[in-house]
């Protein structure tokens, strides 16, 4: 086991308070990706 | 007056069904047809695999709810396509055997106006010998009786490391072209914590064997992502985490046999290895059912319908890697002989790989099949659903909807750890699923900020929460359609 994840980033990773508010970012950023429209790609293109 | 039949009742059949019943009026019928008699949220396989939930948490019985909403729903599977009916039929129909209930074994002729084969894949156990779920101390978290098996195999497995015995631990994919290695890194890293949680982490060898060239593929080339204010590639992140977790890994490795506690598997180099385990979750290989379709006069005509999977509008012309394109990709999942035929979600054939294909010195080609996931399965299926829509409410046909995966993100919230301020997940979001080279030349076909990575417990919570919406959506519960696919 080698230690690649710092004790710092560590506890950011697992902190509650830190992560809640990652977790409404996260949630909004992938809402805006994924539910933010599709499309084709070939008129685009051609 | 339209009849809309939906093959098979997963995430794609079951998206493009419940829309379908929500938009067009009641005159029209929307009918079912699925082997299971359970909805499954199979992203969640992988804790019921560890035992933090059980089947009864991602299930749902589907007769109740399509009673209930109006959906016609027959238990049964299909056996043969007949697109422009028979002597007898002139409707296209499909031919469906019963599976369950007074009527098993009975066949039905099901006609319909429009078709959606959402059958999803083949799990194809039997291209890898002896790769069978619950045999040779093989298992798999595919489905939810799969995954209870593994638990129950797992815990055995724990209690005897609490005994002091040390136990070797292989996941991974099982065979040359597996795909859904995401799945596998999800069991592996969750499989890593419930070591941790009993206590026996230092007791068990614990190694992950893929048929990716590098890690972090997962079927799609790998990535470049946004981490916090780096840039890195996905190979970077999985190594980083599987090193912090002391995993070991084996890759470009295809699984070619399986025996008692024994994998046999062949490198890119060509040299044949064996990896010893007492305990392996290894995911098959995935195939199309083998349908056959026929004509009006009886004449076989699968090649117009199926190449191992359905054909859609995808440019399937054979050229090499350097020349495949993002508008290779299919964009309506339309059929091209059958206007009336779709196939969203796992169900359509793939133009190609996403991943570059490999050959080993020894000829075989070791590398992942294109990987088919939850949220391209609804999405496709949704804009099936709605082309399906508008066209028979404006009476004439449209394909106003399209989606192709050059044009389409996807969320992978890869669960590394279940608890509630325990647990961990690894958010990987892509844009595009298939690289498109040419808007993004310089960050490997994909653009960055879209394309990030995280780790954290607000993984483990976003996915929890995924779980439960996902699972109230496909409930049909009050305003479920605000849920995006």
């Amino acid at each position: 086991m080698t230690r690649r994840i710092s004790k710092t980033k560590r506890f950011i990773m697992m902190n509650p308070i830190i992560q809640f508010f990652k977790f409404i970012y996260l949630s909004l950023k992938i809402l805006v990706i994924v539910a933010g429209g599709h499309g084709g790609t070939r008129r685009v293109d051609q | 007056m339209s009849r809309i039949v939906v093959l098979g009742a997963g995430i794609s059949g079951h998206v493009a069904a419940t829309h379908l019943r929500r938009k067009l009026s009641k005159k029209h019928t929307v009918t079912v047809v699925s082997p299971n008699s359970n909805y499954q949220w199979v992203p969640s396989n992988i804790w019921v695999g560890t035992g933090r939930m059980q089947p009864k948490d991602i299930i749902f019985p589907l007769a109740p709810l399509y009673k209930k909403k109006g959906i016609e729903y027959k238990q049964a599977k299909v056996v043969t396509f007949h697109p422009e009916g028979d002597t007898e039929i002139e409707k296209p129909y499909i031919l469906a055997e019963y599976v369950a209930g007074e009527t098993v074994g009975a066949m039905e002729k099901v006609t319909y106006d429009y078709l959606i084969n959402a059958t999803g894949p083949k799990l194809a156990f039997d291209m890898t010998e002896g790769l069978k779920p619950a045999t040779n101390k093989a298992y798999s978290v595919c489905t939810y009786t799969h995954a209870t098996e593994a638990w129950h195999a797992l815990d055995q497995l724990i209690q005897e490391m609490k005994q002091g015995k040390k136990k070797k631990i292989l996941i991974g994919t099982g065979h040359a072209k597996s795909t859904c290695q995401g799945a596998a890194f999800e069991y592996i890293l969750n499989v890593e914590q419930e070591l941790n949680r009993h206590g026996v982490r230092d007791m068990a060898e614990l190694t992950w064997i893929a048929n990716e060239p590098q890690l972090g593929d997962f079927g799609m080339d790998g990535m470049l992502l946004s981490y916090g204010s780096n840039i890195m590639k996905s190979s970077e992140l999985v190594e980083m985490v599987f090193e912090d977790r002391g995993i070991k890994w084996i890759i470009g490795a295809g699984v070619n046999k399986i025996e008692d506690g024994i994998a046999h598997y062949e490198t890119l180099d060509g040299e044949y290895h064996t990896e010893t385990y007492d305990f392996t979750m290894l995911i098959p290989a995935f195939s199309g059912h083998g349908f056959k379709a026929y004509d009006k006069n009886n004449k076989d005509i699968t090649d117009k319908l199926f190449k191992g999977f359905m054909i859609v509008d995808a440019d399937y012309t054979p050229k090499p890697y350097e020349e495949w394109t993002v508008q290779d990709w299919p964009e309506t999942y339309q059929n091209p002989s059958y206007a009336n035929i779709f196939a969203p979600g796992i169900a359509f054939a793939p133009p190609h790989a996403i991943s570059k294909p490999r050959v080993s010195k020894n000829g075989t080609p070791i590398s992942p099949a294109p990987p088919r996931t939850g949220m391209p399965s609804g999405i496709t299926a949704k804009l099936v659903a709605d082309n399906i829509i508008d066209t028979i409410n404006n009476k004439k046909p449209s394909l106003r909807h399209k989606g192709s995966m050059g044009n389409m993100g996807a969320a992978c919230i890869a669960s590394s750890g279940y608890g509630i301020t325990k647990g961990s997940g690894i958010s990987i979001t892509t844009f595009p699923i298939v690289p498109d080279f040419n808007k993004y030349p310089d960050t490997y076909g994909r653009r960055l900020g879209k394309t990030f990575g995280e780790i954290g417990l607000a993984g483990h919570w976003l996915k929890l929460a995924l779980h439960h919406a996902f699972l109230y959506k496909a409930k049909m519960r009050p305003f479920w359609w605000l849920i995006p696919e």
